[in-house]
């Protein structure tokens, strides 16, 4: 295959017909008319699962980018203004009718309300009110759609970090990235269609159940890329092994392969597998150059704040992002925070001193992404998501003694997420938390936000569905309803 | 499949294509409808619903009301409410403030609902086959008489004539003890069995081969690790910090026991649902403890992932899942939809899977142990009861009580000094102890040191740090290793990861009541209900008759799921037989005779060849419950010793999916067979069995970042053979499965796993081709190759051939390889590479 060079030195990934005409020796075709109908079945297994794939609805959106802030990030303190709040600063609050959950019974008990700690001002022409602690990302806000009081089936992070990827808060369902790359495959084949770049410092609650793939076959399983050394396990000849000493047993393999499938009916499966041999040998050299980030000029770097101790974590998975999506890359899900360390949102004490450090570590890195997305036009065709998997209380966690630095407690009635990109409406909102963001007026399901991301990328949540013990299933459960608000 | 027929009479082909109009139903239409139409429609029309009962049609009258439950008992008139009511016998007489019924009309709603099948309730269940009995039915007649060798291929062959199809011939001696080998013990057979088998002249040398295969203890290994995928196996619990579940190892011993042991499979059943109720007591001592056996065994109930116990919904989610994967895994019926509203397939309404899950009512999440908030209640007392196997566990842990005695006096002796020093620290600078409050000199505690020891080294005081880098990472090492060995005692306490009960009154709370729940909310309870079965399968909706086990009744509930299990595992369930028989077959045959194996519902596929489904469910009754001796059946089968490659234009287009079974079909292997044969090739296997688990190295340190993520889990990574166990022994940690196992589709298992996918990734490549382990066996099994086949190159290769794809090579292979050797720059290395690439190889890893 003639790779064509690029400006700035990366390959542009074979044509969609190049890539069924010589990639797979026409299995790929099969694997196409077998799998275009409105119910992507089961079906064998055997062939390419990872063919690319028409979209149900046309949508400009062709990746995703998830940036998830784990721990549970502060609607409160970062885009769900709630001035209403100052009057009851230290008091309690009145107590909101039809509310159930940890949330309604410690609102029934004694407890101190605590307005956010910083200023919120209003930007750009869409007039959103962001807080302090986003400095960079507030300049982006007409670009950018709110989604607020979004409601969790959980109130506790296993199963809401599950819920917020896999749309189910039990362990066992296919992650978000996962339904997508069953929908739609992979346009690069050299490189895996689902990316997970996990926060340097640590992995998240349920390690790789968050980016799992369920009941899904292993094709569609998120590949953690390493935050040091090749990017992917194994990815690594043995020392002792030249690359020309393995193309020729590679080629001996093929032989022997070809030889034994010229003996068998029904080899599809079996050319499948010879040829994934030749992708991982591709691989081999396409992933160390996607994340070799050599060539990125130092003012690009800079823009990601690769320069600075605090933001060059997730400085570094924000331009990974970004060249992932060059490649091809259909989803990439970047983790911001170790499990329950300091380092995740997950701040029951201490809001004051805590969350500017970690608004700080993503506020420029997430800025950077979306202008360069912006200027080398892929925010276009780049579907970005912020989230984490709740909110937090308007109260102060309460604890057996008065914490000296307060914290806030988890709240599964309140998230807020933001998307830029594809055809999101930019400058829109959708959903609304009462005055105190207690909870959602008329909150939000989740599944509701799983059906508009697929839909941003042009699939059906209600046709993207799996045979799976006797029923079909879909990353919303029983369907979740797309919100239209947000949609250009 | 349009082309092929599967079901063969008229009648059978009905209820397979679902269609519904069925003799009863005409029977109901002229002869009953009319009278109950112009004496009750009024006030029993789907409309008005007196009562919830309707006569619009057959099924509403099966159905019943709410006040007498199912109008109806089939075959059994004067038992059936709907009589009772019409003739007086149950209040308030029917028609209500009419006349009663003409005895004529009387007789004629008698004599349907004397024809009616004992079994049917409901026209619904009548359609569907797997709620109907097994029948036992022969096979009919076959043209081609010499083929058959036993029951189901006679089933197979009419099958086949029927479409016009012949089966394949019998596969190679070779491929034969390969097959055999990989089903029934997952290894691939050493090179002198396959040429002593391929040189065998007695007649019955294959099933002497199957006989020594099914009595080898690997056999439990292999078909404990099938079960295990049901059993939504793991050594962790998932979620937050993942914590392991220290003791469920020896459920999966169980597991592998009861395979080679060959329990019968009813008892299997009974063991896991109800192992602690096997106990009675007649007398007013206390209930004996259950066998440990029995203990180990109900682990299989709480092997779901759980998490952080908050009260009720925490019980609910738990007794929820218990629920469905009882239902699916043992009655291939997918209960758990129906727990938010009447199942959408199945007659299985909602009311029903409360009342299924009532039988689980005495589940108790107990308080968590102090210190760990993830666990509900933690492990029950089950003393050692395999053979030598108390032995072993108080050797190991007292070998592991003395390493730790000696650690603790080790950590001791190195800490003495650095806590000197760290006094004299404070001595020169008391400010520091001024900040402590309360202003008097403590003395420093062990706790201080260990504080001072973690805290950072303030960097650019210009002051040298207190302890050295070098201390610091001993400290840690010392930390580390208390923990793996705490935690190793902790594994081979005599405990399993069981369940515990309600107390009864006066100690604790009797059984609590179970509610339907509105949409499946647990904060939402509606109706109370009783324990019941599956009205659908026991045709009625009656509670089920409970079991008491003590005479006085101190033990209220004791006996609920033993009563469920009995049903289960009763040669009555029309569903428990067929389906495990389906395992089997699946197992063996690469796909069920219903595709959907935990699914029997009406979504679920429709078996390709019923009677032949039936007739194995009836045999497996027969023998006991036996499963060797069903699998012996399988295996010893013509239709299982055909060829798997066939090239035949007509059956190709006959049957593209070969449901017929014309040939056998390639198999992939799964990704722990995949494991077990490098080893098994490089001669390497460990072949030591049971015990807690082990933890193979990780692929390029994977097992350090672990360490920053999972702080209080370690991957303790095996030293040595212990490492190179089989991978059944492989440590389940639910946050992070072995990447090259994952690779290949072995699931992290969440839920029940009926079937392996078999996908193909080049992460699989990556991780055959360049993977530590493949590469350190591939050195291994050339060394082998070297030690036994000699020095000569021509004689190396064919050893590795034999080895590894238990032939020979062809001529051109020879060529083609001897082309390679040539190219390279040692035979060391090129023998490495040959080694290397046929564990690559499709060969390898498909199985024909």
């Amino acid at each position: 295959m003639s790779l064509k060079r690029l400006p700035g030195g990366f390959r542009q990934p074979p044509s969609r017909r190049d890539f069924l005409c010589r990639s797979w020796n026409g299995i790929g075709g099969l694997a196409l008319s077998g799998l275009l109908g409105d119910e992507l079945r089961a079906g064998p297994d055997s062939i390419n699962p990872l063919a690319p794939r028409e979209q149900h609805l046309p949508r400009k959106a062709k990746h995703c980018i998830f940036l998830f802030m784990a721990g549970g990030a502060s609607h409160i303190d970062t885009f769900d203004y709630k001035p209403a709040l100052e009057k009851y600063a230290g008091k309690r609050l009145p107590r909101p009718e039809g509310l159930s959950g940890e949330v309604a019974t410690a609102l029934a008990a004694p407890h101190t309300a605590m307005p956010t700690l910083w200023d919120f001002k209003q930007y750009g022409e869409s007039g959103r009110w962001v807080s302090a602690l986003f400095p960079n990302l507030a300049r982006y806000v007409d670009e950018l759609a709110f989604v607020y009081g979004i409601r969790l089936d959980n109130n506790n992070h296993g199963p809401a970090t599950l819920h917020m990827n896999t749309g189910s808060q039990f362990p066992g369902s296919p992650s978000v990235g996962s339904w997508i790359g069953y929908g739609l495959g992979s346009p690069n084949q050299n490189l895996p269609g689902y990316v997970v770049i996990q926060d340097p410092r640590g992995g998240p609650v349920n390690g790789s159940a968050v980016w799992g793939n369920g009941y899904l076959p292993a094709s569609y399983q998120g590949v953690r890329f390493r935050s040091s050394g090749p990017p992917i396990l194994d990815l690594e000849r043995p020392e002792s092994l030249s690359r020309e000493r393995q193309r020729r047993e590679f080629d001996l393999l093929k032989w022997l392969n070809t030889k034994h499938g010229g003996q068998q009916p029904d080899a599809s499966e079996l050319e499948a597998r010879i040829n994934a041999y030749e992708l991982a040998f591709r691989m081999q050299i396409a992933a160390p150059e996607v994340v070799d980030l050599a060539r990125e000029s130092e003012s690009t770097k800079k823009m990601y704040g690769l320069n600075d101790p605090n933001t060059a974590g997730f400085g570094r998975q924000c331009l990974l992002a970004r060249r992932l999506v060059e490649q091809g890359v259909r989803y990439t899900l970047l983790i911001h925070g170790e499990r329950i360390a300091s380092s995740s949102w997950d701040d029951h004490s201490d809001t004051k001193g805590r969350m500017p450090q970690h608004a700080a570590e993503v506020d420029k890195p997430v800025s950077a992404l979306l202008t360069d997305l912006k200027s080398r036009g892929l925010l276009e065709e780049t579907l970005v998501v912020w989230a984490s998997e709740m909110g937090r209380t308007p109260y102060i966690q309460q604890g057996n003694k008065p914490d000296p630095k307060p914290g806030r407690d988890h709240n599964q009635n309140a998230l807020v997420m933001w998307m830029a990109g594809g055809d999101v409406r930019a400058g829109a909102t959708v959903g609304a938390t009462d005055e105190f963001g207690i909870g959602g007026i008329d909150p939000i399901p989740l599944h509701d936000v799983h059906a508009t991301i697929l839909n941003l990328l042009g699939l059906d949540d209600k046709r993207l569905t799996y045979l799976h013990q006797g029923r079909y299933r879909k990353l919303t459960d029983i369907g979740g309803h797309v919100l239209s608000e947000i949609i250009a | 499949m349009s082309r092929i027929r599967l079901a063969k009479s008229g009648g059978l082909l009905a209820l397979l294509l679902g269609v519904s109009v069925t003799l009863d139903a005409d029977t109901f239409k002229d002869g009953v409808q009319p009278i109950l139409e112009s004496n009750c429609l009024p006030c029993h029309d789907q409309s008005t619903r007196s009562s919830g009962f309707s006569v619009e049609n057959a099924e509403s009258v099966l159905a019943g009301g709410a006040r007498h439950g199912p109008a109806v008992r089939a075959g059994d008139p004067a038992a059936s409410a709907l009589i009772e009511v019409l003739r007086g016998e149950l209040e308030p007489q029917m028609p209500f403030g009419k006349p009663a019924l003409a005895e004529a009309d009387l007789a004629a709603i008698e004599s349907w609902i004397r024809e009616l099948a004992p079994r049917t309730t409901s026209a619904a269940e009548k359609t569907h086959w797997a709620f109907v009995q097994p029948r036992r039915e022969e096979p009919s007649a076959v043209t081609n008489g010499h083929w058959p060798r036993n029951g189901i291929d006679n089933f197979i062959l009419s099958k086949l004539e029927e479409n016009g199809l012949t089966p394949a011939e019998e596969a190679t001696r070779e491929t034969l003890i390969r097959r055999l080998y990989f089903d029934l013990i997952g290894l691939p057979p050493p090179w002198e069995e396959v040429q002593a088998f391929a040189a065998a002249t007695s007649p019955d040398a294959y099933e002497g081969l199957v006989d020594r295969l099914l009595a080898d203890p690997r056999y439990g290994e292999r078909w404990a690790r099938h079960w295990l995928d049901l059993a939504r196996y793991a050594d962790t619990s998932g979620y937050e910090g993942d914590p392991e579940n220290y003791h469920t190892w020896r459920y999966r011993d169980y597991v592998v026991d009861a395979f080679n042991n060959d329990k019968p499979y009813d008892q299997f059943v009974k063991e896991q649902i109800a192992g602690d109720e096997f106990v009675r007591s007649m007398s007013a001592e206390p209930l004996p403890a259950p066998e440990p056996e029995h203990v180990v065994a109900l682990t299989f109930l709480r092997l779901a992932p759980f998490t952080e116990p908050r009260g009720e919904r925490s019980r609910h989610e738990l007794l929820t899942e218990m629920t469905s994967t009882v239902s699916s895994v043992f009655l291939g019926l997918t209960a758990g939809c129906a727990q938010c509203h009447d199942h959408k397939y199945d007659p299985i309404p909602t009311r029903d899977f409360y009342r299924l899950k009532a039988f689980f009512a005495t589940v108790y999440v107990a308080p968590a142990r102090s210190g760990d908030i993830f666990q509900i209640g933690g492990p029950q007392p089950a003393a050692f009861y395999r053979p030598g196997e108390k032995k072993w566990a108080d050797k190991t842990r007292a070998k592991y009580e003395k390493e730790l005695r000696e650690t603790e006096a080790a950590f001791k002796e190195f800490l003495g000094p650095l806590l000197d020093r760290l006094k004299a620290a404070k001595k020169e600078n008391p400010e520091d102890e001024a900040e402590k409050g309360d202003g008097k000199k403590k003395e420093l505690t062990a706790g201080d040191l260990e504080k001072a020891i973690k805290k950072p080294d303030e960097s650019g005081v210009g002051k040298p740090p207190l302890f050295s880098a070098e201390e610091k990472n001993q400290h840690a090492q010392f930390r580390r290793r208390f923990r793996v060995l705490k935690d190793q005692i902790l594994r081979i306490e005599p405990s399993a990861m069981s369940l515990r009960t309600m107390d009864p009154p006066p100690y604790g709370p009797s059984v609590p009541t179970t509610y339907v729940l509105n949409r499946g909310r647990w904060d939402q309870p509606t109706e109370a209900v009783e324990p019941g079965f599956l009205s659908a399968v026991a045709g009625h909706s009656q509670p089920a008759e409970l079991i008491q086990v003590d005479r006085y009744q101190r033990h209220p509930g004791h006996g609920r799921r033993m009563t469920l299990a009995n049903w289960i595992a009763s040669p009555e369930n029309p569903l428990t037989a067929r389906v495990m028989m389906n395992r089997l077959w699946q197992y063996r045959f690469g796909r069920g005779i219903v595709e959907t194996s935990s699914d029997f519902g009406k979504n679920g596929a429709l078996p390709s060849h019923p009677e032949l489904l039936d007739w194995l469910a009836i045999r497996f009754v027969d023998e006991k419950w036996s499963v060797k001796a069903m699998q012996r059946l399988m295996v010893t089968s013509s239709a299982y010793r055909q060829a798997s490659r066939r090239n035949d234009d007509q059956a190709e287009k006959a049957d593209p999916e070969n449901r017929l079974l014309w040939r056998i079909p390639r198999q992939r292997l799964e990704g722990e067979v995949i494991r077990d044969s490098v080893l098994a090739v490089s001669g390497r296997l460990n072949p030591a069995r049971g015990g807690p688990p082990i933890s193979p190295p990780l692929p390029s340190g994977l097992e350090n970042e672990l360490d920053s993520q999972y702080k209080n889990n370690f991957w303790e990574t095996s030293q040595g053979e212990e490492a190179r166990k089989r991978s059944l022994y492989v440590f389940q940690r639910r946050s992070l499965a072995l990447p090259m196992l994952q690779t290949f589709d072995a699931p992290v298992l969440d839920a029940s796993c009926d079937r392996r996918r078999t996908s193909i990734t080049p992460l699989q490549a990556l991780s055959l081709y360049d993977g530590d382990f493949v590469n350190e066996e591939a050195r291994q099994f050339a060394d082998r190759v070297r030690a036994q086949g000699g020095g000569r190159v021509d004689s190396q290769i064919r050893h590795a051939f034999q080895l590894a794809l238990s032939r020979g090579p062809s001529d051109d292979e020879s060529e083609q390889v001897r082309g390679f050797f040539a190219s390279a720059e040692s035979e060391e290395e090129a023998l490495v590479g040959l080694c290397r690439v046929l564990l690559n190889s499709n060969e390898f890893v498909y199985v024909n």
